[in-house]
């Protein structure tokens, strides 16, 4: 045994943090690697029981705090022969209703949701990267090329697939095009370009997935009044 | 005492076969089972009588309305509208998703305030994301009365011919 | 004060040290390692989590408290819930009466469901949030991805349970509310009428969907909830804790005043080998 141990000894190359090549990814039992860990522990009674008590406490206080002092909403009573104009949901449904205003329902409502959930479920099973390489590393030149003519693509995919251009989508695509753009010159652009160069593709995806449903729920819930038209919050208040 | 699963029961062929078969036997009893309790399960769930509004009613009689009018009925959730020709009856619920929409006299239109879709006072999209114009609706005369069928969907160009 | 506490404690330790006391409790009350490990290993709820925790791991700064402000927001919800069925009656009329009644008749009855709505918004905000610090700390990643996907779950249950909680005041946003979200399941091609009449037990938004929305609230989406997130919580444990970034020896320093004794190490050994 300790001939072949010392036959097929793994060994760490000189040029492994560079250019890592993945051989395989060793998951052995999956048992806890706290064994094999000689990090500072402690007992989770108490340590760790004690903070989840306070966390209750603490997240108690402030929710009865601010049930002190807020009401919720009570409208009048149902009446299915007149719809309040707008007729909103509560705000994380927002964003959806905001997709409403410039896709057919079974795009906006189904669709889209369906492959939100899905793109999510799947995310662990296609990202396995030990280490992930940021966007623009290698060859960045004709990578920028590719990068922008898709998020060109993709943008005009949403400004011309609605009822009327989706102009938050679009333009969280443009956003999250640019950011990244920083990173392949990171020296020029400082600590932004440093952020920037760090980041892989995985992370760009995320970031405009973020800044979407960030977007079309602050649309929908400040920007729109009667009849979904666009409105100011500070000049017409808050529907 | 030796653990009884880690001794193996030699079996023949015969009892192999018997096995597989019973395998085969109680997996297809089970799947049967579970699609019966699903469709027994959807089946419980639908509703079969139903206590919703009457959905043929009286309107008024014929005569009563002008050319060019348009009468809004939101308990029964219809229109009526004269026009030259003579009458038709359609839905007040938008086509996009389900919002009571409004008359508006002011502007001759049909105007939805969930998500701004207007129609023609003959119920035809004009704007806004509604995907199909208003459903028209049976309409008949019957003992001198307008009656209309809310259940019974009619083409679009069903016009119920009337001449004073 | 001393005194007190300790006469409490040898209070407690008698009425417990007696046959009725050992049958529930079979460790002792002096505070040795031994007993903690007892408390975790021998009690129904508390053999979720591992005996020991890494240090690092239990830190505010690590994880901002969000998975567990999350299920700390669904206790609340549970408790107030409770509350308000006892003067709820999924019915029409009489749901948006007791809601007034809720607020002018019931004592404290409006800061009880003022409560549960709060905690409801802060409760999808909380999931969220939750969710992507366990992106951007890498952690649906192998061995965690089935428990990346029971957390995807669960906010959908909570993006559910808000949704059928949001018909029950039988209000006027409610009712429009509900109107247009059965209506784009109506929009499923194929199956969407038939959904759509299942959810509403009927044509239109009436009684029969109050009923269905109130059932589904109240038992199956809660008892969902509560078994996922059991299952949630189980398996960080299995997995190994949560997912920390490789500790450097620099971290160790830094600690090293609170008196803890170690020596720098990986926690995981590193995977990258060149062919």
């Amino acid at each position: 045994m300790s001939e072949s141990a010392s036959t097929f000894a793994a060994v760490k190359g000189e040029d492994s943090q560079r250019d890592p090549v993945r051989l395989l990814v060793v998951q052995g039992e999956a048992r806890p690697p706290v064994d094999a860990t000689t990090e500072p522990m402690v007992m989770t009674v108490p340590h760790l029981l004690l903070r989840e008590l306070i966390t209750l406490l603490a997240a108690s206080l402030a929710l009865v705090l601010i049930s002190l002092i807020f009401n919720a909403p009570l409208e009048e009573i149902a009446n299915p022969e007149k719809t309040p104009n707008p007729a909103k949901a509560p705000w994380y449904f927002l964003g959806l209703q905001e997709l409403l205003h410039y896709y057919p329902p079974v795009i906006a409502g189904v669709i889209i949701p369906t492959l939100v959930i899905f793109a999510l479920i799947i995310v662990p099973y296609f990202d396995v990267n030990l280490k992930r390489k940021s966007l623009f590393e290698a060859n960045s030149g004709r990578t920028m090329a590719y990068w922008w003519t898709a998020m060109i693509l993709v943008s005009l995919l949403f400004l011309l697939s609605g009822k009327h251009p989706v102009w938050p989508i679009a333009g969280c695509v443009w956003a999250v095009a640019l950011l990244a753009s920083f990173g392949a010159a990171p020296k020029t652009w400082g600590a932004l370009g440093r952020w920037s160069a760090k980041k892989s593709l995985a992370y760009w995806v995320f970031y405009w997935f973020l800044l979407t449903t960030t977007a079309l729920t602050i649309i929908g819930t400040l920007f729109r009044g009667p009849g979904w038209s666009l409105t100011l919050p500070w000049r017409d208040g808050i529907y | 005492m030796p653990l009884l699963d880690d001794i193996g029961i030699p079996l023949d062929d015969a009892e192999l076969n018997r096995r597989s078969f019973l395998k085969l036997l109680g997996s297809g009893a089970l799947a049967v089972a579970a699609l019966g309790t699903a469709v027994t399960s959807v089946e419980y769930l639908s509703p079969n009588v139903l206590f919703e509004d009457e959905t043929r009613f009286r309107i008024r009689r014929p005569e009563e309305i002008a050319v060019g009018t348009l009468i809004a009925l939101p308990k029964q959730r219809v229109y009526v509208m004269r026009s030259q020709e003579g009458f038709i009856a359609f839905s007040t619920v938008c086509t996009h998703l389900g919002c009571m929409t409004k008359y508006e006299p002011e502007n001759n239109r049909i105007f939805c305030p969930c998500h701004g879709s207007q129609y023609t006072i003959e119920g035809v999209v004009t704007a806004g994301p509604a995907p199909r114009p208003l459903p028209r609706f049976e309409l008949v005369v019957d003992k001198g009365f307008l009656v209309v069928n809310t259940r019974k969907a009619v083409s679009q160009d069903t016009i119920l011919r009337y001449s004073a | 004060m001393r005194a007190v506490t300790q006469y409490a404690r040898s209070l407690l330790a008698r009425l417990t040290d007696n046959k009725v006391g050992r049958s529930m409790i079979r460790h002792g009350w002096a505070e040795t390692n031994r007993n903690r490990s007892l408390v975790v290993f021998s009690n129904f709820f508390l053999h979720i989590h591992p005996v020991k925790v890494r240090l690092r791991a239990i830190a505010f700064s690590q994880t901002y408290y969000l998975g567990g402000l999350s299920a700390v927001t669904a206790i609340l919800l549970t408790v107030t819930g409770l509350f308000l069925m006892f003067y709820y009656r999924p019915a029409v009329p009489q749901a948006y009466h007791d809601m007034k009644d809720l607020e002018f008749a019931v004592s404290a009855g409006i800061f009880i469901r003022n409560l549960h709505r709060w905690a409801a918004h802060a409760m999808v905000a909380l999931v969220f949030l939750h969710m992507i610090r366990v992106f951007f700390a890498g952690a649906y990643r192998p061995p965690r991805e089935f428990n990346w996907v029971i957390g995807v779950l669960l906010f959908v249950v909570t993006l559910l349970l808000s949704y059928t909680g949001y018909l029950l005041p039988w209000d006027q946003l409610a009712y429009w509310a509900v109107t247009v979200g059965t209506n784009m399941a109506d929009a499923t091609p194929v199956i969407g009428p038939k959904i759509k009449f299942l959810m509403l037990g009927g044509n239109a938004l009436s009684e029969n969907a109050l009923l269905r929305f109130y059932v589904l609230h109240c038992i199956l989406l809660p008892a969902v909830l509560y078994m996922l997130v059991a299952i949630h919580i189980w398996r960080i444990r299995k997995d190994g804790g949560i997912l920390l970034p490789p500790a450097s020896e620099h971290d160790y320093e830094k600690r090293s005043g609170k008196g803890y004794r170690f020596e720098a190490g990986r926690a995981v050994p590193d995977l990258e080998v060149k062919e």
